[in-house]
């Protein structure tokens, strides 16, 4: 499994044995993300750190792998002020994971205390591999909000992002998550996919809203580097739709998700009132998290680190597992960083925020002050934020204010 | 000694260098181990497009009838904008070789050149090359020779540069066949500057050609073009070598001179040397100030600031001072440098050699001509730049440059060239039959017309077997009006251009299709205006762009995504930002495009 493992390193010298807390004051970590990098099957759009586990050896390497993250988890204990009020549980295929290891890790979370404060815990699941069993088990170690990765429930579609579950299995999941109490639920779907039209988009749509899941994140395709889907569209077996009618499918979700009732609350993201993702809030606010398990990132204080992504090193390293890609951004540039992630969400920047992060001579005044009068941005009473228009072509927009 | 000074005159690829670099191996001026491919050809650039920029010259000593004879060839440059030098090359001459390529025939070049040398007063020897050919033809090419340019085909000497038959015969030819320096009518010391060349060490080298009285190392002399005086620290010739030479030059000779010269901006080709104590009363005939055809501007661009840009420009002057420069300030692009060119080739060798060796990034703007404004009360400017063109009400003319061009065409395509050529505002002059396939066609046209994309049509319009070559006949007032380009509503002065009222529609509308293609669309829908003086007269519009936005962007993605917006970002500083726009390098170049 190849990754390209991005080479800027602020910080010099053999970034694995770099101990990335290192002068950073304790700090508290609101949000803890875990990863689970199995996959029984890398999808063609995926670019997560995923592998397929070699089947005679798989039972050895889950213990091993639980083993080893919950050695972390105990490491970082020591190293911050570990009250997350959110947790997070993606992959990979977290569920992917056998309920005995499930038990051992929620146990250790337990133990360590990193759930005394979560108020909402998150594991992605996959139709295929959730049961009634593991359910059980997440329910009882505090899970109270499942992911499901639907798609799409065209079989067509489905096939050309090399996704392989039966679509009737997510209406059955989502039975299955109601029976244990989750009710929280999200789903993701995914649209503009090579081939799909508007009406099969939205047959899509109807069935994810008889579903009637409290958030719905809904994406449209990216061809990601080093992906299998990139590759044959670089080979010309696949092609994308057009820009209009990605700007129309855009359309028709946001449209037809304000009708039935979910706030549109981050460029990809809806949910019943109240029903937000805290977790992912956590990402585009800038707040601290810590990520724990083979490639996931953290934010502590403006410094950037992320695990390697390598499971054998994982496993091996020794105290903490090998970190690359360490960086600690000069202010100017956070405060694009914190410009790029904020204004993803609706409500846009709060104008208190901006003012503490931009001197009053930054130049990027001028350019909100520009696009303003372009009408790609506005101001409300209390936040800076993008307009519809700007939403569209949103990358454009703060490609210009980092 | 008996002397003879030849020069080699061909159409590029008609082997040239490997002739001259196989004559300098029969006289055992090179020996063979040292047969370096085409000595005659210094510079990468030059090798790498298989043109020769700059002229040298080369002294050997040749034994024929037990007789030694001193055999100067003198090199002349190949390309076509290059008429001037290779004009002052002929006069320090009195014979020419003329290459012909025994697959391909005669083109355009080597008759402008050979009718250059006749006029110059010059003796022809022709030679029908690469007759080891299996395609050869040399009889046919022969015929064609005695046909276009009345050179008996009994003449031709039939040689393989490439395996060294007939140059042996050659050699000989230019013995017999060719003249020996005319005794000097003058006393005073006159010596044609012919070339030169700029070394690190020395400043620049001169070429000369002693035409009458005498000129040797320590002497002070004086330039009778530029009106500067020097002093000769060093004279010599190159056998190939560099050699440094006590001896009194005399009339009929060839050497080089350095003279504590410090560019060669100093140094005019075609100028006289004399000696500043015992002047000559005038100048050798001929001497033109260097003419610059083509214009454009060069904009720093990138991460490449205005300083950088400026030292770069001028170190390559000190080598070249075959362009001309001048600070110039635009509206739309800011600080940059005007420059003058001699033709269009000249134009991209220069821009290459720019970015390669000042390490600097340029957007440059598209290449114009030299007009010449008769203002109301008389007064006549010229004017490089479009946007320089004064207020219309006090313009009682526009002229243009004209020039005659010479084609040679296969006679299949005779039709499209002039289908082409009357899209271009070509008046047909004269037609004539080079052989049974081939013809010569002659036109006028504005120099306008034809300095972009006329040549490459012209080769793929014949499949690339037309030739051409042109020469400039003066200035021509024509019903010429100033096409302003605004994009979001916005002049920008480097995308003006000058262009006959009778085709500004035309013109405006192409010129707005073609910068839709190079604008990148942008978050708002940019309109796009061909206007003259207040009259908008074509539009278009690039829509605005639909979508452009990450979908998913979590906490591990947060440097990656950053990182490809600052990509984005990074793109747009190649470009020029006009306004809210951001224009590249191709859509300035796109104003000369006229393709619908």
């Amino acid at each position: 499994m190849k990754l390209t493992v991005l080479s800027y390193q602020k910080c010099t010298g053999d970034s694995s044995l770099l101990q990335p807390f290192e002068g950073l004051s304790p700090s508290d970590v609101h949000s803890l993300y875990l990863h689970i990098p199995f996959c029984f099957h890398k999808c063609h759009y995926c670019d997560f750190y995923s592998l397929v586990a070699p089947s005679e050896k798989k039972q050895d390497l889950y213990r091993q792998f639980t083993d080893r993250m919950i050695e972390e988890l105990t490491l970082r204990a020591t190293e911050v002020i570990a009250k997350p009020r959110t947790l997070f549980v993606g992959g990979g295929t977290p569920t992917l994971l056998p309920a005995s290891q499930w038990e051992r890790l929620l146990e250790a979370l337990k133990t360590g205390g990193w759930l005394d404060a979560v108020t909402e815990f998150t594991v992605e699941a996959n139709p295929e591999t959730v049961d009634q069993e593991l359910l059980a088990i997440l329910v009882a170690g505090g899970v109270n909000r499942l992911s499901i990765g639907a798609q799409s429930f065209n079989e067509k579609h489905l096939k050309t992002l090399e996704r392989w579950h039966d679509p009737a299995r997510v209406a059955e999941a989502v039975g299955l998550a109601r029976g244990v109490g989750i009710d929280n639920l999200n789903l993701d779907l995914i649209f503009a996919i090579p081939g799909q039209t508007l009406d099969e988009f939205d047959a899509d749509l109807e069935v994810v809203l008889a579903l009637e899941p409290t958030h719905l994140s809904c994406y449209n395709l990216t061809f990601e580097p080093q992906t299998a889907l990139m590759q044959r569209m670089e080979m010309g077996q696949i092609e994308p739709l057009d820009e209009s009618e990605q700007r129309e499918m855009y359309e028709h979700v946001i449209a037809k998700l304000a009708l039935a009732g979910y706030e549109h609350y981050e460029i990809s993201n809806w949910s019943k009132s109240g029903q937000r993702c805290q977790h992912n809030l956590a990402y585009w606010e800038g707040d601290n998290w810590l990520g724990v398990g083979p490639a996931a990132a953290s934010h502590v204080n403006g410094r950037r680190w992320k695990n390697e992504p390598h499971l054998g090193r994982y496993l091996s390293h020794r105290p903490g597992p090998p970190v690359v890609d360490v960086e600690e951004l000069p202010l100017n540039e956070q405060a694009g960083e914190k410009l790029m992630m904020g204004l993803r969400l609706f409500e846009g920047i709060p104008m208190a925020k901006l003012t503490a992060m931009l001197e009053p001579q930054d130049p990027r005044w001028q350019m909100i002050a520009q696009l303003t009068q372009m009408k790609m941005l506005e101001q409300t009473a209390t936040h800076l934020r993008l307009t519809r228009q700007g939403l569209f072509v949103a990358d454009t927009v703060l490609s210009e204010l980092l | 000694m008996n002397i003879r000074n030849f020069c080699i005159i061909a159409h590029i690829d008609h082997g040239k260098s490997t002739l001259a670099d196989r004559m300098l191996q029969a006289t055992g001026a090179i020996q063979d181990r040292e047969m370096r491919e085409q000595i005659l050809d210094g510079m990468e650039l030059e090798r790498e497009r298989g043109i020769t920029i700059k002229a040298s010259a080369v002294t050997v000593t040749h034994e024929h009838k037990g007789t030694p004879y001193m055999l100067n060839f003198i090199d002349t440059p190949g390309h076509v904008d290059f008429h001037y030098e290779v004009s002052r090359a002929l006069t320090a001459c009195e014979g020419a070789i003329l290459v012909v390529d025994a697959t391909q025939g005669v083109e355009a070049q080597t008759v402008a050149n050979a009718y250059m040398a006749v006029e110059a007063g010059l003796d022809l020897i022709p030679v029908v090359n690469k007759i080891d050919l299996p395609s050869a033809r040399p009889d046919e090419i022969a015929m064609e020779i005695e046909q276009v340019l009345g050179l008996s085909a009994e003449e031709c000497i039939y040689c393989s540069a490439k395996t060294g038959e007939g140059i042996q015969e050659l050699l000989d030819a230019i013995c017999d066949r060719l003249p020996a320096p005319k005794e000097a009518a003058k006393e005073k010391t006159q010596a044609l500057i012919f070339d030169s060349v700029y070394d690190d060490y020395r400043g620049v080298v001169l070429y000369f050609r002693m035409m009458s009285g005498k000129l040797k190392a320590n002497d002070r002399i004086y330039m009778m073009g530029t009106g500067r005086t020097y002093s000769i620290t060093e004279m010599g010739k190159f056998t190939p070598k560099m050699v440094p030479l006590k001896h009194e030059f005399q009339a009929g000779e060839v050497g080089y001179a350095v003279a504590a010269i410090k560019t060669l901006g100093d140094v005019n080709i075609g100028d006289t040397i004399t000696l500043d104590a015992h002047r000559a009363a005038e100048p050798l005939p001929g001497y033109q100030e260097p003419q610059r055809m083509v214009f454009c501007d060069f904009y720093p661009s990138g991460e490449t600031q205005f300083e950088m840009l400026r030292d770069a420009v001028e170190r390559l002057h000190i080598n070249d001072a075959s362009f001309t420069y001048a600070a110039h300030h635009s509206e739309a692009l800011g600080f940059g440098f005007r420059c003058g060119f001699l033709g269009m080739l000249h134009m991209e060798i220069i821009q290459e050699r720019l970015e390669r060796e000042g390490n600097v990034n340029i957007v440059q703007t598209a290449p114009t001509v030299t007009y010449e404004i008769k203002l109301t009360g008389g007064k006549i400017i010229q004017i490089t730049n479009p946007a320089d063109l004064p207020d219309m009400s006090t313009v009682v003319e526009i002229r243009e440059p004209l020039v005659t061009c010479e084609f040679i065409m296969p006679n299949e395509n005779i039709g499209d060239l002039m289908h082409l050529c009357e899209q271009r505002r070509g008046v047909y002059k004269s037609q004539q039959y080079l052989s049974e396939t081939r013809q010569i066609l002659n036109y006028e046209l504005p120099l306008a017309e034809i300095i972009y994309d006329f040549y490459d049509k012209l080769k793929s319009l014949s499949r690339g077997y037309a030739t051409m070559d042109y020469t400039l006949t003066g200035f021509r007032k024509d019903n010429l009006v100033k096409m302003d380009i605004l994009v979001n509503a916005m002049r920008v002065d480097a995308l003006s251009v000058i262009v006959h009222r009778e085709k500004a529609e035309t013109r405006g509308r192409a010129l707005l299709k073609r910068l839709k293609k190079e604008i990148d669309r942008h978050m708002f829908e940019i309109p796009l205006q061909a206007a003259l003086g207040g009259k908008i007269i074509a539009r278009e519009s690039i829509q605005a762009m639909r979508k452009n936005v990450t979908a998913k962007c979590y906490g591990g993605d947060v440097s990656r995504k950053r990182k490809l917006l600052e990509k984005q970002k990074a793109g747009k500083k190649r470009m020029k930002r006009i306004g809210s726009v951001d224009i590249s390098q191709d859509a300035f170049m796109a104003v000369l495009e006229t393709d619908e």
